[in-house]
């Protein structure tokens, strides 16, 4: 077992780490993801796609695109990358099962011979018995990772769970993105989309920019320097393609110091 | 050699106590804190974890003999590192108390924790491995594609093969980083399910 960290600090006293506030007294009390307010329905995300999932909640009475818009209108306030592309997910698997329901059904196939259904509550109780158990085991491995996020292992050669981010958090980069995003948008009065963009194109674009460029290429010339001239989803794309590129660790992301530019750089093989 | 027999309870091998040679047992002592020192060298420029059976065929000395000076480096309060049983074997790590000045040092802000969701598939799959898509939404009453997903992309679990019934579901299993990850030996090492043995985890960790 781990030793123990007496006197320490709890992890969740970090600013940085958001959503994991908890009080010991009550462990399985963790803040939901992220809370909803619909009609017949107040409660976190997560839930509402479970009861959805379970026939409990009429999807159909539920204006998901209000959802989706209340979600970005938070995420401009503060975002948690990782929350926020878990809800992005949660809100498209509402969108998916409600235009299901929508659509006229085929007849259903013959019914399960063996459905007695008289022992369906027993089972009913022993799924959430059991779904209860895991979620205190999902607890007890959030703990682990806290204390383990706290123990370094020298840098080796192998570490295929890290992206290759130096003095460069997530948060950093998407923040960068955004500011160019902002330009754009002040730099043009409507915006005609001539042609499609891919993202794999974009890829090779970066690569070979990084490959002429060995010192890095800083993020901001990754993109035109004329933003009027390019789409939204030229920048957008450029933007995936970067972070495809980082999670295949064909590049890394390095910079010096908070005001530094961040910089792209090839990853030697 | 008389070493083996002292091996099964291994506490502090520098402390014993009524033996019939001083000399001998000195002597003893002095080549196993330099078995110690040889073995802390590899640990340094492994990184990762080492199986005991790796560091007996560096430091050329028995599995025993390895295992009995692992013990004395990991009795040494004052070290600024600690050896840590992780994946089948040790590696050499910072202390959590000194977490804030290494991530200074490394200008990392946060590692990126799973999230609810994620933490609660991987749970199931860890207990119950292995463990198919349908066992998990089951379980959990809901999708976890997304979640399936972004752990395989974290490596933490793998396609381990397919069970035998309609349809060939994929099969899930943990990986070895997910051992490094949560800082277990192996998976024996997973806190009890129920109640009490979650409850003793959080009050040893916290």
């Amino acid at each position: 077992m781990p030793p123990a960290t007496p006197g320490e600090p709890a992890p969740s006293q970090a600013p940085t780490s958001g959503p994991h506030t908890q009080d010991p007294a009550i462990p399985l009390s963790r803040p939901a993801t992220y809370t909803v307010k619909v009609p017949g329905f107040e409660g976190p995300l997560d839930l509402l796609l479970t009861l959805a999932h379970q026939g409990k909640i009429d999807l159909t009475g539920i204006a998901v695109a209000e959802l989706a818009r209340d979600f970005l209108d938070r995420t401009k306030h503060s975002l948690d990358l990782n929350e926020a592309t878990e809800a992005l997910w949660m809100l498209a698997t509402l969108v998916e099962m409600k235009s299901k329901l929508l659509l006229p059904k085929p007849p259903p196939p013959e019914p399960l011979p063996e459905t007695g259904e008289s022992d369906l509550p027993e089972r009913m109780e022993e799924r959430l018995a059991d779904y209860r158990a895991f979620r205190e085991a999902a607890e007890a491995l959030r703990a682990l990772e806290e204390l383990q996020q706290r123990i370094f292992v020298r840098a080796a050669e192998d570490r295929p769970s890290e992206l290759l981010l130096e003095g460069v958090t997530l948060d950093d980069l998407f923040r960068a993105f955004q500011d160019v995003l902002a330009r754009a948008r002040r730099s043009k009065a409507a915006e005609v989309v001539d042609e499609p963009v891919r993202v794999a194109d974009r890829m090779a674009a970066i690569l070979a920019a990084v490959a002429r460029t060995p010192d890095g290429v800083a993020f901001r010339d990754l993109f035109p320097a004329a933003l009027a001239r390019v789409t939204t989803v030229f920048i957008v794309a450029t933007f995936v393609a970067l972070l495809e590129l980082i999670k295949e660790r064909q590049v890394r992301v390095h910079q010096a110091s908070a005001l530094a530019p961040i910089l792209i750089m090839a990853v030697r093989a | 050699m008389s070493l083996d027999q002292a091996a099964p309870g291994v506490e502090a091998p520098s402390a014993v106590q009524g033996s019939p040679d001083p000399a001998a047992e000195h002597a003893q002592d002095a080549s196993l804190r330099e078995l110690a020192r040889k073995i802390e060298s590899v640990l340094f420029v492994a990184g990762g974890p080492v199986t005991v059976s790796r560091l007996a065929n560096a430091v050329e000395a028995d599995a025993s003999l390895v295992t009995r000076a692992i013990e004395l480096l990991r009795e040494r309060p004052g070290a600024g590192l600690l050896l840590q049983a992780v994946a089948g074997g040790y590696q050499l790590a910072t202390r959590p108390e000194c977490a804030e000045p290494v991530r200074r040092y490394l200008q990392t802000e946060h590692a990126e924790s799973l999230t609810k969701g994620a933490l609660e598939v991987l749970a199931i799959i860890a207990y119950r491995q292995p463990a198919t898509r349908g066992d998990i939404e089951q379980i959990r009453g809901t999708r976890s594609d997304w979640h399936i997903e972004r752990l395989l992309e974290r490596q933490l679990i793998r396609d381990v093969g397919r069970r035998q019934t309609v349809g060939r579901p994929v099969l899930f299993g943990t990986t070895e980083l997910f051992l490094r990850y949560f800082g277990l030996g192996d998976l024996s090492d997973l806190p009890p399910m129920g109640d009490r043995g979650v409850q003793a985890l959080l009050d040893s960790v916290r």
